[in-house]
C-alpha cells in the first residue's frame, strides 16, 4: 500500500488524487482503523473544531 | 458531534437509517473532517415515528430557526416534511428523505455498505454511492472531495483493504 501512495500509477485516481493535492499517505492511517476508531476520530475532529471555532469568536 | 452514540440510540429504537455525508465519507476512510452527521431514513410510519421517538429525549430543533419558533419533531412534522436539519443534545443531525443522485431511502439502502460502529451493525452509504451522489449535487465543496473519493475507492479495490 504504501508503494501505491507513494507512487500511484499513471493515470489513475490515484494519481489524479495526488495531482489535485490529495495526501494520499493518510490513507494509510485512516484504511488501518475500524469503523468505530473511525467514528471517534471524526467526534474528536468535530470537537476540537468547535473548540477552535469558540475561542476565535471569543476574541473577537 | 456524538457518532458513535447518535448511530447507538437510532439502531436501539429500531429506526431504519444510513449514514451519509461526511460522516459516511468518514467512516469509509477518508480524512475529511465533518461538523454534522448525515442521515437517509425510511419514510413509512413506524420509521418515523421511532425516530421521533429517539431524537425526543435530545431536544431536537430546526438549526438556524428563530428560537420562538413553534416546533414538535414528530412522525407528524416528519411525515409531512421530507429533510430536516436540526441541533440536538448530540449535535447537529440531518435527515433526509431521499439523496440527490441515489433517490429515496430504498436506493440508498441498495448503494450503501454494512459497516460494525461501536459494536452497532449500521449501514454506511458506500464510496461508489458518495461519488454518484456528490456528482448530482454538484456544489463546489461537493466536486471537491471527488479526486479523494475515487482514490480511496480504488486503493481500497486494490488493497482489498475495506
Amino acid at each position: 500500500m504504501l508503494d501505491l501512495v507513494t507512487n500511484p500509477p499513471p493515470g489513475s485516481e490515484l494519481a489524479k488524487a495526488k495531482e489535485s493535492g490529495v495526501d494520499l499517505t493518510l490513507f494509510i492511517s485512516t484504511l488501518r482503523r475500524t469503523p468505530t476508531e473511525r467514528a471517534r476520530s471524526l467526534s474528536e475532529g468535530s470537537r476540537i473544531f468547535q473548540i477552535a471555532k469558540q475561542t476565535l469568536l471569543n476574541e473577537r | 458531534m456524538k457518532l458513535e452514540e447518535t448511530i447507538r440510540i437510532l439502531y436501539d429504537a429500531g429506526v431504519e437509517f444510513v449514514v451519509i455525508g461526511g460522516a459516511a465519507m468518514g467512516l469509509q476512510g477518508s480524512a475529511h473532517l465533518t461538523r454534522d452527521i448525515d442521515f437517509c431514513y425510511a419514510r413509512t410510519a413506524k420509521n418515523m415515528d421511532r425516530l421521533a421517538k429517539a431524537l425526543e429525549p435530545f431536544h431536537p430543533v430546526l438549526r438556524g430557526a428563530p428560537p420562538d419558533l413553534p416546533f414538535r419533531f414528530d412522525a407528524k412534522t416528519i411525515g409531512n416534511g421530507l429533510n430536516f436539519t436540526l441541533t440536538t443534545d448530540l449535535g447537529d443531525l440531518d435527515f433526509l428523505g431521499e439523496v440527490s443522485g441515489l433517490g429515496p431511502f430504498q436506493d440508498v439502502l441498495a448503494a450503501s455498505d454494512m459497516k460494525s460502529v461501536g459494536g452497532v451493525e449500521c449501514r454506511v452509504l458506500s464510496l461508489e454511492g458518495l461519488i454518484k451522489s456528490k456528482i448530482a449535487v454538484g456544489r463546489p465543496r461537493d466536486l471537491y472531495v471527488l479526486p479523494e473519493l475515487r482514490g480511496l475507492n480504488e486503493v481500497k479495490k486494490k488493497t482489498g483493504l475495506d
